[in-house]
């Protein structure tokens, strides 16, 4: 499995798109994105084992803001940051994108 | 010659793009973008004048509509920053008014490209305000739709691309143009 992270909005989908030659469709089939959004009394490394079973897991890096006050995003903060370290242990590659730019953190690009 | 240089709120990114420039070639011009519509702005415009000093660099000011500027064909443009001039682009302080669209970007996309083909050296200054969510109201979401639009577009045409960390450099593209 392969784990892309990195800012909102800074071409995450576009970057595995292009890496794998996949159009929309394949990429709908093959990944799957913003698993950031995990909901409230999940099991993380269930979750985490499950996605590891996709070829592509794509997250968006959400904790580089300000403490949220709303309990509930800052218990979805926690626990996107923890999935995404527990996918991260999971995957023979990991890649942030920045400015649509990538950077391999962990392995190497297939 | 085209650099740009991402990062967080006082990352050090300013620090670094002024060193590359004073490595480049070419008549130093800072393109500064800020409104200096409050005493804390006139504070980070003086900090920010003060490590210029000495340097040789003239300031142009440019708020609005970067693709008018006027530069010299032998300048080494300082550009700083994207995150402001598409503010400015897209809310006005005086009137409130906004123009919060994603193709505002390309205002600021334009103004990039034009500086690039018009200058010997340029080096570009943006910011990474995205690692907070999307758990936004208003006009903030487009907003940070519409700068990655623009650091993503610009990046892909720069030479030099540098995320600058605790004022450490971290390329993610091409080579330092100079030593820094």
């Amino acid at each position: 499995m392969m784990f892309v992270t990195g800012p909102a909005f800074a071409g995450k989908r576009t970057f595995v798109r292009q890496a794998m030659g996949w159009d929309e469709d394949e990429l709908a089939r093959h990944a799957v994105w913003d698993v950031q959004n995990v909901g409230p009394e999940t099991d993380l490394t269930a979750l985490a084992d499950e996605l590891a079973t996709r070829e592509v897991v794509i997250a968006c890096e959400v904790g580089g803001g300000v403490v949220p006050i709303d309990a509930t995003q800052r218990a979805q903060r926690e626990d996107a940051g923890r999935l995404a370290c527990l996918l991260a242990e999971r995957a023979a590659c990991v890649v942030r994108v920045c400015c649509g730019l990538p950077q391999v953190l962990k392995g190497e690009l297939a | 010659m085209v650099s740009l240089i991402v990062g967080g709120a006082a990352s050090g990114k300013s620090a670094y793009a002024e060193n590359l420039s004073l490595g480049l070639d070419g008549r130093r011009v800072y393109v500064a973008t800020m409104k200096p519509w409050d005493e804390e702005c006139r504070t980070r415009i003086a900090r920010h004048r003060a490590r210029r000093a000495g340097h040789g660099f003239v300031t142009l000011e440019c708020y609005h509509d970067l693709v008018t500027l006027e530069v010299p064909r032998d300048a080494n443009v300082l550009l700083d920053c994207l995150g402001n001039l598409l503010s400015n682009e897209m809310y006005d302080h005086d009137t409130n008014a906004t123009n919060v669209r994603l193709l505002t970007a390309d205002v600021v996309i334009e103004g990039v490209r034009h500086l690039a083909a018009t200058c010997q050296n340029l080096t570009v200054v943006t910011n990474e305000v995205c690692l907070g969510g999307t758990n936004y109201e208003g006009d903030t979401l487009p907003y940070l739709q519409a700068l990655g639009r623009t650091n993503r577009t610009l990046a892909t045409e720069a030479d030099f691309v540098c995320e600058v960390v605790a004022g450490l450099p971290n390329v993610l593209k091409g080579a330092r143009p100079c030593a820094c």
